[in-house]
């Protein structure tokens, strides 16, 4: 909301605020009225002034520049050069004096041209910032006095400032509503408006019939007839308060609408007499499909109840929202019906939010207007009218209100206050606020008062609202500052958020990086990533019958719920493989969708992945990514405290995952997630040459029964023994295989078994591989002995050959 | 004879033994000299040939050189050992410039970063984590809230639709009435997490991260509002830091205000970050409308509560000074790296 400090000074006196534009600023902001800017609109016209050409010869040296002597008023005559071809002696034109700065830091100074001095500009409205681009220089009307300073003469002498209003205060959404707030906040009386106007001895009655068909959606309309207007250019003071808070200027009679409305909030609407056939006027609410023409020409179909203001036989407004094209206010114009009407705000807004129509009337209606203001707006329009553009008006203006609406009593203790701001108020001092709100007071003791709301605060409806308003008025920076005594247990935080916790610090510490994603993503890239979403079904994740799509996307990049936090991750490894990270790692905890028969479906994942070659100085050799995850995964699952899980090749049909490189983690006798190498072709396709490892679980399932407390078992005091074991094996032998058998030949001894070599190349056959495992043996009781370890060496040996070989 | 014997061979023993470079020749100098069978007990054994009453004496002097050599070999060995470990020391010599075989650290994304911190301070005033779902009933996200549906208040929180009836959350508010739905008052929670709005600029992302805060007591204040943002903000940024409180509006909460600190940035004194006016706005909070309360069963003439949300992504633009909101969802190692 654009609020001219101007404008604002015909309703109260904030005449200090022009110097002092922060203080008005901070005085706002402490009422709730946020200031998202101020614009001085002269501060670009200092030394700027109305200048009058008295005589004008060419320079001496060339022949395209003028040499202009021009009064400026105070300072006499000054020498002016100028290169344009539209002005003459007697001209009245805008002069920069030396010292003004022009918009585009254009700074003016005293000046040689061509061995002539020029002292000034005469400038152009493109010069002036009023226009992109502009021939000549302006030349001024006749009456323009010379000498004054050309901000006052052009009305930009203002100051605007831009107010983020809250959907609450609807009544801050005029320059009369904003001065009544600073009228409160500052104890400082209205002014008078004029509203004055010769009544006619004629009725609007007997030329218009107006009927009142749903006064649930209005409960008030009123209607006057003005005739003999003459519809021409506004003046330029008009035209100017207009254009400095970003209103158009279309005629004058258009122009006094958008006046008024932006002094009282109050939108209006005028129609061409002649245009209402039947002589009608009826607002009522359609109950068929209808065809109407706004004003700015666009077409709609109407067909959803809207309220609409007809004639006879058309519809001529959307009520509350758009005028039509059929029926407005042109040079043609001879009588006119003004409309100043109550319409709800929710049929206003469905039906502007249905019809894509944002108007600065929908918007005022929405927010709600003020039905007890609606005779003094009438008054107005047609003092400014009768004024501007010699109209006729009526001695009868029609007044439809059938259902008074009254607003409610309010009561409230003080004591309440006191208790609800946590500091003692005063009671006198709490109806003086209330007083100067504009409420009504109805009834007033020592403990509490009763209070009527006035009719522009639709927001004060309860006690909590007057506290409030209090709170605000005197002042927040008034409320002390307690901390509320704990004296009940607090609740337990939610299992997932301590799960979670554990999971990115654990992942951290592994050297990942933690990725927050968006959750939606792209539903056909995700489509060719993964194929038919069922196979997830395998591993454990939710899976639904339909993608989980938004109706209204931002953009078609992030049209659906992720089922997978695949595609999410592989964004983010192609933003920084091609950033120039050949090798990094990266871990994301976040939501997956579905939609199932029983409605939407949420589940916590881990995504891990990795690419790049982990080689440094001291290791050469590369260990294939998806085994590096793997193994950070097994830690993961140590830290969980979980003690048995097997991975399981998976067969799976996803697009993504590379066939031959790809298992399930079995977990608690469940599938729970997948580790995998990206495909080789998509590989190819991305332009990747790095190996690519994902992994990714549903950490509800995972981390069922987090946090566990660990088992400890007393240490035993007899040294443990090393001891490694070699096998050549058929390649279909894996070497978990081996591992799980070894374990479990010697439950007791054993501590721990290792895969710490595996081959296959030209030493071997081409179908074997040799495994090499070491094995960790310890006794609680006793000292293992050579002979025990020779023993027990030989025994599993010879198991395993028989077992495998 | 024999005397002179021994002395020749302890000479030379001696002298084996001196000049031993490493401690292979020297043991075994000591084999040859002084072992089992070395040439001084060779030398015993020929004492037989000599007359009974000078055996003793003999024997005596043997034992001395055998003693001295053994002593000598001794010193030998030692010294030979600093030799081989002076050099060892020598060789092992190590360019310590060299890189070690490291894992480089990971780093926890600044905005589960930022929740923690904002939930650790907060723990310590009782307050506990709830979260909830993102994919909301639209009562759960309106309604419940106060904003009935055709309330302009909706069109500030421009709405991501699925099927009709729900909506992507545009806020965490929804969790304080699953919360309050489910356990009993008095209580304290916080509900941080994704919520979504359909809208994309340079300052907004369409899914961004709030941390919402409920607490329901008996009677709750205005001040022990504001006293515990104070102790919030002060504690999350720094105990210099300047808070204000601005009235303001949000459907659910009454009295409401909107949250400013001075800027962490310029401490107050006008920089790009608060847009030079030396405050940042952090986050909104109110007293919990009776109606919301209404909305949750719970009842509100027995309960009041306050409420109050703070956006993570502008929290940590302003702790940390970033400029650009895309960089939170970018995942860039190169930025998530400064937060190892």
């Amino acid at each position: 909301m654009k609020i001219s400090l101007n404008w604002l000074s015909n309703y109260i006196d904030v005449e200090e605020f022009k110097k002092d534009t922060e203080q008005l600023s901070v005085i706002l902001t402490s009422a709730g009225l946020e200031v998202d800017g101020i614009e001085d609109m002269a501060k670009d016209l200092n030394h700027v002034v109305v200048g009058q050409i008295k005589t004008l010869d060419s320079h001496p040296d060339a022949d395209k520049l003028t040499l202009c002597q021009v009064d400026v008023g105070q300072e006499g005559l000054q020498q002016i050069i100028c290169g344009a071809k539209n002005h003459k002696a007697g001209d009245r034109v805008v002069v920069a004096l030396p010292g003004a700065v022009l918009p585009g830091n254009f700074k003016i100074k005293k000046s040689k041209i061509r061995g002539v001095e020029s002292l000034g500009m005469l400038c152009s409205d493109s010069e002036l910032g009023f226009a992109e681009d502009s021939e000549g220089i302006r030349i001024l009307p006749e009456d323009a006095p010379v000498g004054q300073a050309f901000a006052d003469y052009s009305g930009l002498d203002d100051i605007v400032f831009n107010l983020s209003v809250t959907s609450n205060r609807a009544d801050c959404l005029s320059h009369l509503g904003l001065a009544r707030e600073l009228s409160c906040i500052l104890n400082r009386p209205l002014k008078n408006i004029e509203n004055s106007y010769e009544k006619y001895n004629f009725k609007t009655s007997d030329t218009i019939k107006v009927e009142l068909k749903d006064n649930e959606k209005c409960p008030r309309y009123m209607a006057l007839l003005i005739k003999d207007v003459k519809v021409e250019e506004s003046p330029a003071w008009l035209k100017s308060y207009l254009k400095n808070v970003d209103v158009n200027s279309v005629n004058n009679v258009v122009d006094i609408t958008n006046y008024v409305m932006l002094e009282y909030g109050q939108p209006m609407h005028a129609f061409d007499l002649k245009h209402l056939e039947g002589s009608q006027i009826n607002i009522q609410s359609l109950t068929e499909k209808t065809e109407f023409v706004s004003l700015d020409g666009t077409k709609y179909e109407l067909d959803n109840n809207e309220l609409a203001i007809c004639d006879s036989r058309k519809v001529v407004a959307l009520a509350g929202i758009v005028g039509g094209q059929n029926s407005g206010i042109s040079e043609s114009t001879q009588n006119l019906v003004l409309e100043v009407a109550h319409f709800k705000q929710k049929p206003v807004r469905k039906t502007s939010r249905a019809l894509g129509i944002d108007t600065d009337s929908s918007y005022r209606f929405s927010r709600g207007t003020d039905i007890n203001e609606m005779p003094s707006v009438v008054a107005r329009a047609a003092h400014l009218i009768e004024g501007l553009c010699g109209g006729k008006v009526s001695g009868e203006v029609i007044d439809c209100y059938p259902n008074k609406i009254t607003k409610k009593d309010i009561t409230v203790e003080f004591a309440y206050v006191s208790e609800r701001l946590g500091y003692s108020i005063n009671g006198t001092e709490f109806v003086g606020w209330m007083k100067r709100l504009g409420c009504e007071v109805i009834k007033q003791d020592e403990a509490s008062v009763t209070v009527q709301a006035p009719s522009w605060r639709h927001d004060i409806e309860i006690k909590e609202d007057l506290v409030e308003e209090h709170c605000r008025l005197n002042g927040y920076d008034k409320i002390p500052e307690t901390l509320p005594p704990l004296s009940y247990e607090p609740l337990k935080h939610d299992a997932s958020y301590l799960q979670n916790k554990h999971t990115y610090q654990f992942f951290a510490k592994q050297g990942f990086h933690q990725a927050v994603n968006y959750n939606f993503v792209n539903k056909s890239t995700n489509s060719e990533f993964i194929g038919d979403v069922q196979a997830f079904k395998d591993c454990g994740f939710i899976v639904g019958d339909q993608e989980v799509l938004l109706q209204n996307p931002l953009s078609e990049e992030y049209n659906m719920m992720r089922p997978s936090l695949f595609a999410s991750l592989f964004k983010n490894v192609l933003t920084n493989y091609r950033s120039g990270l050949n090798s990094s790692k990266i871990f994301e905890l976040g939501r997956v969708f579905a939609d199932g028969e029983t409605g939407y479906k949420e589940s916590n994942h881990i995504g891990l992945v990795s690419w790049g070659k982990t080689v440094n100085l001291w290791t050469q050799t590369s260990s294939p990514q998806v085994l590096h995850l793997k193994a950070v995964m097994e830690n993961f699952l140590t830290s969980l405290k979980a003690k048995s899980w097997s991975w399981k090749k998976w067969d799976s049909k996803v697009a993504f995952m590379h066939p031959a490189r790809t298992a399930t983690l079995f977990f608690q006798g469940k599938n729970v997630g997948y580790i995998t190498e990206l495909h080789p072709k998509i590989k190819q396709d991305y332009k990747i040459r790095e190996d690519v490892a994902f992994a990714e679980f549903n950490s509800d399932l995972l981390m069922q029964g987090f946090p566990r407390k660990p088992k400890v078992t007393e240490v035993s005091k007899y040294p443990a023994v090393e001891r490694d074991f070699s096998f050549v094996v058929d390649k279909a032998v894996v070497s978990d295989e081996i591992k799980t058998f070894i374990q479990k030949s010697e439950k007791k001894l054993i501590v721990k078994v290792e895969v710490i070599d595996s081959y296959s190349g030209e030493k071997l056959p081409a179908d074997k591989h040799s495994l090499t495992y070491r094995v960790l043996f310890q006794d609680k009781e006793k000292t293992l002995t050579e002979d025990i370890i020779k023993k027990m060496h030989s025994e599993i040996l010879n198991k395993v050959q028989e077992k495998f070989q | 004879m024999l005397e002179e014997k021994v002395k020749l061979i302890f000479d030379s023993a001696h002298k084996a033994m001196q000049e031993a470079a490493d401690s292979k020749t020297l043991y075994d100098c000591k084999v040859k000299f002084i072992g089992k069978s070395g040439e001084l007990s060779l030398l015993m054994k020929e004492m037989g040939s000599l007359p009974k009453e000078q055996r003793p004496e003999f024997g005596k002097v043997v034992n001395k050189y055998k003693k001295m050599l053994e002593e000598h070999y001794q010193v030998c060995e030692q010294n030979l050992k600093m030799a081989e470990l002076n050099q060892q020391i020598k060789d092992d010599a190590l360019d310590l410039t060299l890189p070690g075989p490291t894992q480089d650290l990971g780093s926890v994304h600044p905005i589960p970063m930022v929740i923690d911190e904002i939930v650790t301070i907060l723990s310590r005033l009782g307050y506990s984590v709830k979260s909830g779902p993102l994919i909301e009933k639209e009562w759960y996200n309106f309604e419940a809230l106060n904003v009935p549906e055709d309330h302009p208040a909706r069109d500030e929180q421009d709405t991501f639709y699925l099927k009709p009836g729900y909506v992507l959350r545009t806020q965490t508010s929804p969790v304080q009435i699953h919360t309050m739905e489910t356990e009993k008052p008095p209580l304290r929670v916080l509900s941080p997490g994704s919520v979504f709005r359909c809208d994309s600029d340079i300052s907004h992302s369409p899914n961004f991260h709030q941390i919402e805060g409920l607490l329901i007591d008996k009677k709750v204040s205005m001040a022990d509002l504001k006293g515990t943002i104070y102790f919030f903000v002060k504690e999350f940024f720094d105990k210099d830091v300047k808070i204000r409180f601005r009235p303001s509006f949000f459907p659910f909460t009454e009295p409401s205000a909107e949250v400013d600190c001075s800027c962490p940035i310029c401490k107050g004194k006008g920089c790009s970050m608060c847009k030079q006016t030396g405050w940042v706005e952090i986050g909104g909070c109110g007293l919990v409308n009776p109606k919301v309360l209404s909305s949750a069963n719970i009842d509100p003439d027995q309960w009041q509560g306050f409420a109050f949300g703070f956006g993570i992504e502008r929290m940590a633009i302003i702790k940390y000074g970033i400029t650009d909101i895309r960089l939170f969802s970018d995942n860039n190692s190169f930025f998530l790296k400064q937060f190892s």
